[in-house]
């Protein structure tokens, strides 16, 4: 950039273009790869001030790299805001809100294609709380040395990952048969509390909504390293398919430069599965046309099913039928209607998820 | 229970009452539902008749309004206010008066297919009503023709049980103008002034509309205000002319023909329609007319047939009906008088040709104009004021239902720069004002508030309404350019700097260099601002054609309003 100034030549900025619109699946791979798409930013008097902003924030990460400090996106905002405040000079650079300097941080990342984490920058930890009487964890630190964490003798207390690069080595005390990821943390607590880890040989997580790179990260480890089925269990709705589910298996258009990284390609939807519906007679809620939020869904549903790369793919057929039998009985259904099958009996819940194992009962 | 004193108790039941009668008992449905409306509609009604008044007698109309509070109402939280309306038009037969202040629907315009104010002969007689059901006493009149040599001054009453006027205390008095008239209600209300249901916000859209009036009016204890005419010319009220054929349904046509007795059918399409010559009757048997119908004489036609000719003359395209019996403001008269409203940035008026919709013709007429007063902050977040019109008559109330306000909002205003959410009204400190004249306007309820939103309508409207938009949006461009210009220069004095040196702070380059990219930069950016000038310089120059079209209105109006005093003194 500053050779192109010098000889009055305009700058350009070029970084992968993050959208689905750029997204690459193959079914080989695993999950979403960048096309050829970039986005790039010339200077000029509108751009400038992106441009400013850009080296200046590429200046404090720089810093932070050097001095081996880490921060939040947050605390990032907050850092620039003092330089800014501090300086009457950098005034004009001042960030309204934490968008305007998140924004500018991705752009970097995207740029140098590299992920946010090796900038020093880190997200807050989100779920990925994870229950097993089997598993043994050891952690690589970065002073050389190694923690071993035995999950089986923690208690009530689940292990969870970072959301940060960790170096983990998994192994398991006897053979592990299986790993359920459940969408919802409160389920997968609910249903550990029961016994399920108890009774099975078996790695229990709790995604908590969309998974978060460490949740996504920790869900490949295991899948790579234990070499075991890994399932999914979520509500029986586009939002938890198309962003929860799909995110976790394929990563995201938003994070296409570090899906290789943060996607378990393995993982199988066990369901709610709309013959779960009918099978066990589930409690189903309308998904009205006349509601702004469930309109939302329906619409985004028929998006995905338009421009998904994914949902295309005719390996994932199983996955757009279940999108499309939702856009057509415009019903949803909860994870937890399992807990209503019958109510007199907690562990219902886990034979049926047990029985769908056994049955092969999942996409 | 025997079967005759059943018929007597059914007989009982049944009773005839007078159309004054209903009216008294549904005041509500011609304007009088609250205090506030009812003064608004009391103003408006006698300012309607004497506006009318004054173009039937092709006289420029000169009206002088006071409105006073000069006690407390008879019901609760009311006021006692007295409007007083005085005109010098043409006057009123002595004879006549019971029979304007006192009777419904007795208006010498009732169904003519006119486009005068009224229409139907209930508002005047309305508001003597309300002003003795709430006082006790109906309207003081003084009234002088040309031919009189004394003025006549007296109450009427309405006779409510007869539907007939009443005359007291008349007497002969000296006045001293030729002609006039002058009318005095005394009625329990309340004033608002401004916003949609005010005095002033009818007063305003009065004078907008019609720009060879001198309004004179005093509200309450503000200052006397004077607004003088813009236009020396009375506008000519189209005489009835023949219907035109689209303008029917089939009862009404065969009514029609039955007014024209034993004629065969050509000579009755040709005398009792317009547009229909013998091109037209070519047409006609072209579009499954039978010929031998033709020559029939019409008295001896039958249904079916008559439906038939109908169905042809429907399915032929026949020239526009005629603009004749459609009066406009136009596109002149109404630049010079929307300057009267106060001082305008700039504005844009629209007058369309006149338009069948609805099977009647119609002229469209809109003004989009930006005033200096209303530049501040609150206007811009806050809507545009809307004002709606009908035969030149404000609308004031029920604003949501109303053809105009579906039409306004239907309009994307943000392709013309002005903001606005998605089927809402735009934003800013404008005015659009929305005139709708025909000779018969369908309205939704008997007190005249909302048109009625047919899709015909809407349409010929919203057309008007994105003419008006394009030709505003030049002012609008010119503006962002000029801010955009601003904008560019600013961030490169902004931002340049901080650039240069960051670059130089994260590669660690020598001050020579970041010197040299600082020169660089300031030359890449000098382009971008020079691209900008030109950009301003084109929408300066579009700007400048559209005003050089608008300049002879500018000039004589700023003429006129140099030399006008606005408030006349005591």
């Amino acid at each position: 950039m500053l050779r192109d100034l010098e000889h009055a030549k305009r700058p350009v900025l070029e970084a992968v273009k993050c959208s689905l619109d750029n997204s690459i699946y193959n079914p080989n791979v695993g999950y979403f790869t960048p096309g050829k798409k970039m986005v790039s930013t010339e200077l000029n008097v509108s751009s400038v001030q992106k441009m400013a902003r850009t080296v200046f924030f590429l200046d404090v990460l720089l810093n932070n790299i050097q001095t081996g400090a880490v921060n939040t996106k947050r605390e990032l905002y907050y850092i620039a805001k003092g330089y800014v405040k501090s300086d009457s000079r950098l005034r004009p650079l001042d960030f309204d809100d934490q968008n305007e300097s998140d924004a500018i941080i991705q752009f970097i990342c995207d740029m140098l294609q590299v992920y946010r984490e090796e900038m020093n920058c880190f997200a807050n930890d989100r779920g990925g709380q994870t229950y097993s009487k089997q598993l043994i964890v050891t952690e690589s630190l970065g002073d050389g040395t190694k923690a071993e964490v035995d999950l089986g003798s923690m208690g009530t207390t689940p292990f969870q990952p970072k959301n940060k690069p960790q170096v983990f080595k998994l192994r398991s005390r006897g053979k592990i048969d299986f790993c359920l990821v459940i969408e919802s943390e409160g389920t997968a607590n609910t249903l550990v509390s029961n016994g399920f880890t108890k009774r099975n040989k078996c790695i229990v997580v709790g995604a908590q909504g969309v998974p978060s790179n460490g949740v996504r990260g920790w869900v490949k480890t295991i899948q790579d390293q234990l070499e075991i089925p890994v399932y999914f269990y979520g509500d029986l709705d586009a939002y938890t398919l198309q962003n929860i589910y799909r995110t976790l298996k394929a990563g995201s258009a938003a994070s296409l430069i570090r899906n290789q990284d943060f996607s378990a390609p393995e993982v199988r939807f066990l369901g709610v599965l709309p013959e779960d519906v009918k099978k066990y007679d589930l409690h189903c809620y309308p998904v009205s046309e006349k509601n702004a939020s469930d309109m939302r869904s329906l619409k985004k549903a028929r998006d995905v099913l338009q421009n998904d790369p994914f949902f295309h793919d005719k390996r994932n057929k199983k996955l757009s039928d279940i999108l499309n039998w939702l856009l057509k009985n415009k019903v949803r259904c909860e994870q937890q209607a399992l807990f209503s099958i019958n109510p007199k009996d907690p562990t219902t819940p886990e034979k049926v998820i047990l029985e769908k194992i056994k049955n092969k009962s999942y996409v | 229970m025997t079967k005759s004193s059943a018929q007597k108790n059914s007989q009982q039941k049944i009773t005839q009452h007078s159309t004054a009668e209903y009216f008294a008992k549904n005041l509500q449905q011609v304007g009088f539902s609250s205090p506030v409306k009812a003064v608004l509609t009391t103003l408006k009604e006698s300012v309607d008749n004497s506006l009318d008044a004054c173009e039937e007698g092709e006289i420029l109309p000169e009206i002088n309004i006071s409105v006073k509070r000069v006690g407390i109402g008879s019901a609760k939280n009311t006021d006692l206010i007295e409007i007083k309306v005085e005109d010098n038009g043409p006057g009123i037969d002595p004879e006549y008066l019971p029979t304007v202040f006192g009777e419904y629907l007795s208006s010498s315009k009732f169904g003519r297919g006119r486009c005068s104010r009224g229409q139907q002969g209930i508002g005047i007689s309305a508001a003597t009503t309300w002003a003795q059901l709430t006082n006790a006493s109906g309207v003081k009149v003084i009234s002088k023709t040309k031919a009189m040599r004394k003025a006549v001054s007296c109450q009427i009453d309405v006779d409510i049980k007869a539907n007939k006027g009443a005359m007291k205390e008349k007497e002969t008095i000296d006045w001293d103008r030729s002609h006039g008239t002058s009318v005095v209600f005394r009625i329990d209300g309340r004033v608002q002034l401004n916003g949609d249901g005010g005095l002033l916000t009818y007063l305003e859209g009065t004078t907008l509309v019609n720009p060879h009036l001198t309004l004179k009016y005093k509200l309450l204890d503000n200052e006397p205000v004077e607004v003088k005419r813009v236009s020396e010319i009375v506008p000519e009220i189209p005489s009835p002319t023949l219907p035109h054929p689209h303008t029917m349904k089939l009862g009404e046509f065969m009514t029609h023909a039955h007014l024209f007795g034993k004629m065969n059918l050509q000579t009755f399409l040709k005398k009792g329609f317009s547009r229909v010559s013998d091109e037209a009757i070519k047409a006609f048997v072209q579009n499954k007319l039978p010929k031998s119908f033709l020559q029939k004489p019409i008295t001896s036609t039958s249904e079916s047939e008559f439906k038939t000719i109908f169905q042809a003359i429907q399915a032929t395209e026949l020239q526009n009906p005629s603009t004749r019996s459609v009066l406009n403001v136009g596109e002149e008269a109404l630049s010079k008088s929307i300057q009267r409203l106060g001082q305008v940035d700039f504005f844009s008026v629209v007058a369309r040709k006149p338009k069948i919709c609805d099977h009647k013709p119609v002229v469209v007429e809109v003004a989009v104009a930006r005033f200096l007063a209303k530049q501040n902050l609150s206007d811009e977040q806050s809507a545009v004021q809307l004002l709606r019109f009908a035969n030149r008559v404000p609308l004031q109330f029920d604003k949501a239902a109303c053809a105009i306000t579906n039409a306004v909002e239907s309009v994307n205003w943000r392709v013309y720069g002005l903001a606005q959410a998605k089927d809402n009204l735009p934003f800013g400190p404008y005015v659009i004002a929305v005139s709708v004249v025909s000779p018969f306007i369908k309205f939704k309820n008997a007190s005249k508030e909302t048109i009625d939103a047919s899709d015909d309508l809407v349409e010929e409207i919203r057309r008007a309404l994105m003419q008006a938009g394009q030709k505003l949006s030049r002012h609008i461009k010119r503006e962002v350019s000029a801010a955009d210009l601003e904008r560019k220069l600013q961030h490169i004095e902004k931002f340049g700097p901080i650039l240069v040196e960051y670059l130089g702070k994260v590669v660690g380059a020598p001050k020579a260099r970041v010197k040299r990219a600082e020169e660089g930069l300031t030359k890449l950016l000098g382009r971008d601002s020079k691209a900008a000038e030109n950009k301003l310089s084109v929408a300066e120059t579009e700007l400048a054609a559209l005003k050089a079209k608008q300049k002879d209105f500018n000039l004589s109006v700023e003429e006129s309003l140099e030399n006008q005093e606005e408030i006349v003194q005591d």
